[in-house]
C-alpha cells in the first residue's frame, strides 16, 4: 500500500509523489503518496538500488474529467522501475456509473467527450536510472486523452528507458481506433537543454472531403493495431543501442506485396547517447513481445523477476 | 495593387518546379512505402496516392506549419522595425530550428529537411538577391533589402558553422518573409508543394502518368491543401508565446506514426531513387 505521509495533505486530487533515495545499497522512499484517483503500489524488491513502483487508478481505468499529476524524483545512485498492471483504460464516462455516484467525475454527455488528462515530470540524477515500462494505454469509444511526460536526466551518467503505446480500442467489441482524440507529448531533456520533444497526436474526425471518400483515424493506421515509441538514452542502456542497430542495419528491404505483421524503425538522437524506436504491429502480443526481446539485456540491471513482471504476457 | 501584382510575381518565381531546391530527390517516404507493400492491391494506383498525399500532408501542416508562421513572423518584426537588431533576430529562428530539430525524431526526413532549408538560404542570397549593376541609390526598399540579405547570409554562415541545422520549415518562413510574401500565401504555397513533391515523385516512381498526376493536382489536391491550410494556419509553437499554455495541448504533432516508421526505413530499401 502507499505510504501515508504528512504532505498528502498538499497533494491535490490525482497527485502522486515518488521520491527514491539510496540507503546503502537499499533504495528507500523518502515519499511516495497519492490520492485518488492514483494509487501507487510499491512491492518488496531483493536486487540491489533498485525500486518498483506499481502505477494503478481505482477501478482500473481513468474516466473523462480525470486528472493525474505524478511527480517523480530518482535520487542518486537508484533505479526505479515504473509499471502498470494491465493497459490504461481511457473511458469516455464511468462505466455503468452514469448517472449516479461518479457524476461529480463525469460530466453531461451533451458537452462531447470530456478530455482525461495524465502529466508526468520525472527527475533523473546522477548515476540513476528510471524505466518507464507500463502497459499499452487502450483508449475506449469516443474516449479524449491526453498524456504529457517530462524527462530531465542529469549529465551522462544518468540513464531512462521510456515506453509509450497505445492499441486501438476493445478489438472484441470491435474498437478499432475509434476514440475521440489521442495525444501523447514526451519531453527529455539533459543538463536543461531539451533533446526530444516527441508529440503524437491521434484524432478521428468526420469531415467533408469530396470529392475523396472520407478517411477515418482507422484507415491511415491500417493494418495496425497497436503503436509504441520507445526512448533510449544513457550509458545503462549502451549495449541495448548497439544491438537494435545491428540488427537494423542487417534488414534490408525488396518489393513487398503485402505489409508485414510488425514494422519498426530506430534513429540516433545526440550522437548516439539515445534513440528513439518505432513499432507498429498488428496485435499488442505482437509488439509485446518484440518489446520484450529489444530490451531482454534490462534482466541485469532490474533483475529476471522485474522484467517478467514487465514484460510476460 | 501594385504590392498585389509584386507577390503574384514572387509566387510563380517560387512554384517553379526547376528551382534548385533539392526537393526532386525527395519522395517524403512514398517510395519506402510502396516497397513496404503498402499500396493496397484492392483501390487504384490514384487512390493509393490520393490517400497518401492525405495522410503525408495532414501531418506535414501539423507538424511543419507552425515553424514557417513563427520564423516568418520573426522576420516580418525584423524588417518592419529597424530596431530590432540582427543578433536577437537569429536567436529566435536558432531557438525554432532547436525546437524543430528536437520535435524531428526521424533521421532521414531530418537529413532531407536540412539539404533543403540550406538550399533555399543559397536560392535567397544567391538567386533574388538584386545583381549589383541593377543597384542604384540608396532608398528605404533598398536599405531594407540589405538588412534582409545580411539576415540570411548570417543564418546560412551559422548552419555551416553547425551552430544550427537549418530545417525546411524555418527556412521556408525565413525565405518567404524575405521576399514579404504574405503569411498566408507562404502557409499555401508551403503545402502544395509538398503536395506537388509527392506526386512527382509519384511519377517518377512509375505509379501515376504525368497526365494522371496533373489530374489530381487539379481537381482532388486542392481541397486537401484547403482543409489542412485552415485546420494548422493559427498554430503556433510553444516559443511564439511563453505565457499560452495552450501550445503545450494544441501545438505542432505527429498525426501518422505509420508513416513516419515507413519514412525512417527508407535506408533499409534494397534499391531506391530518392534520398528520403
Amino acid at each position: 500500500m502507499s505510504v501515508v505521509s504528512p504532505s498528502i495533505q498538499k497533494i491535490d486530487i490525482g497527485g502522486g509523489r515518488i521520491v527514491s533515495r539510496s540507503h546503502g545499497s537499499a533504495v528507500v522512499f523518502s515519499e511516495l503518496s497519492s490520492t485518488y484517483p492514483l494509487k501507487l503500489l510499491s512491492p518488496r524488491i531483493t536486487q540491489a538500488g533498485v525500486a518498483l513502483v506499481y502505477i494503478l487508478s481505482y477501478g482500473g481505468g481513468l474516466v473523462g474529467g480525470d486528472r493525474i499529476k505524478l511527480s517523480v524524483d530518482v535520487g542518486s545512485e537508484t533505479t526505479l522501475v515504473l509499471l502498470s498492471q494491465g493497459s490504461t483504460k481511457v473511458f469516455k464516462t464511468r462505466p455503468g456509473n452514469r448517472a449516479s455516484g461518479g457524476a461529480q467525475r463525469t460530466s453531461c454527455s451533451s458537452l462531447g467527450p470530456i478530455t482525461t488528462t495524465q502529466t508526468m515530470d520525472v527527475l533523473i540524477s546522477h548515476n540513476s536510472a528510471l524505466f518507464l515500462l507500463p502497459d499499452p494505454v487502450t483508449c475506449f469509444r469516443s474516449a479524449s486523452y491526453n498524456q504529457i511526460q517530462t524527462f530531465r536526466l542529469s549529465g551522462d551518467s544518468s540513464s531512462a528507458v521510456l515506453l509509450d503505446w497505445v492499441t486501438s480500442g476493445r478489438k472484441s467489441l470491435g474498437e478499432e481506433w475509434v476514440f475521440s482524440r489521442y495525444y501523447s507529448v514526451n519531453e527529455v531533456w539533459v543538463d536543461g537543454k531539451k533533446i526530444v520533444k516527441d508529440v503524437l497526436l491521434l484524432e478521428d474526425s468526420i469531415e467533408d472531403t469530396k470529392p475523396l471518400p472520407q478517411r477515418r483515424l482507422g484507415d491511415k493506421l491500417a493494418p495496425y493495431s497497436c503503436y509504441a515509441t520507445l526512448i533510449l538514452y544513457g550509458p545503462l542502456v549502451q549495449n541495448i543501442i548497439l544491438s537494435l542497430n545491428a540488427e537494423y542495419e542487417t534488414i534490408s528491404v525488396f518489393k513487398m506485396n503485402v505489409p508485414s505483421d510488425l514494422i519498426w524503425s530506430i534513429s540516433g538522437i545526440s550522437d548516439g547517447k539515445g534513440c528513439v524506436v518505432r513499432v507498429a504491429g498488428k496485435d499488442t502480443e505482437g509488439v509485446k513481445s518484440w518489446l520484450g526481446n529489444a530490451l531482454r539485456k534490462l534482466e541485469d540491471v532490474m533483475s529476471i523477476d522485474m522484467y517478467r513482471r514487465a514484460f510476460s504476457a | 495593387m501594385e504590392h498585389d501584382d509584386k507577390e503574384t510575381y514572387i509566387l510563380l518565381l517560387l512554384s517553379d518546379s526547376n528551382l534548385p531546391t533539392g526537393s526532386f530527390v525527395a519522395s517524403s517516404g512514398l517510395e519506402s512505402f510502396v516497397k513496404h507493400g503498402f499500396f493496397s492491391s484492392h483501390s487504384s494506383a490514384s487512390d493509393s496516392t490520393l490517400s497518401f498525399i492525405q495522410d503525408s500532408l495532414a501531418t506535414y501542416a501539423r507538424s511543419a506549419l507552425p515553424f514557417v508562421s513563427d520564423a516568418h513572423h520573426i522576420v516580418e518584426e525584423f524588417f518592419q522595425s529597424d530596431d530590432t537588431d540582427i543578433d536577437t533576430t537569429i536567436v529566435g529562428l536558432h531557438a525554432l530550428d532547436d525546437l524543430y530539430e528536437s520535435m524531428t525524431l526521424n533521421h532521414v526526413a531530418k537529413r532531407a529537411s536540412k539539404s533543403q532549408g540550406v538550399a533555399l538560404l543559397t536560392l535567397y542570397s544567391k538567386g533574388f538577391s538584386k545583381p549589383v549593376f541593377l543597384q542604384q541609390e540608396e532608398t528605404t526598399e533598398s536599405t531594407r533589402e540589405t538588412r534582409l540579405l545580411s539576415l540570411v547570409d548570417r543564418l546560412k554562415l551559422t548552419i555551416r558553422r553547425e551552430e544550427t541545422e537549418g530545417h525546411l520549415p524555418i527556412c521556408w518562413g525565413v525565405l518567404t518573409g524575405a521576399l514579404q510574401l504574405s503569411l498566408e500565401r507562404a502557409q499555401y504555397l508551403h503545402l502544395f508543394l509538398h503536395a506537388r513533391g509527392l506526386l512527382s515523385a509519384a511519377v517518377r516512381l512509375n505509379i501515376l502518368g504525368p497526365y494522371g498526376a496533373q489530374q489530381l493536382l487539379l481537381h482532388a489536391v486542392r481541397p486537401l491543401i484547403d482543409r489542412e491550410v485552415s485546420r494548422c494556419k493559427h498554430l503556433h509553437t510553444e516559443l511564439h508565446n511563453a505565457e499560452l499554455a495552450e501550445e503545450n495541448f494544441n501545438g505542432p504533432a505527429t498525426t501518422w506514426p505509420l508513416g513516419e516508421i515507413l519514412a525512417t526505413r527508407h535506408d533499409l530499401q534494397h534499391s531506391r531513387i530518392f534520398n528520403s
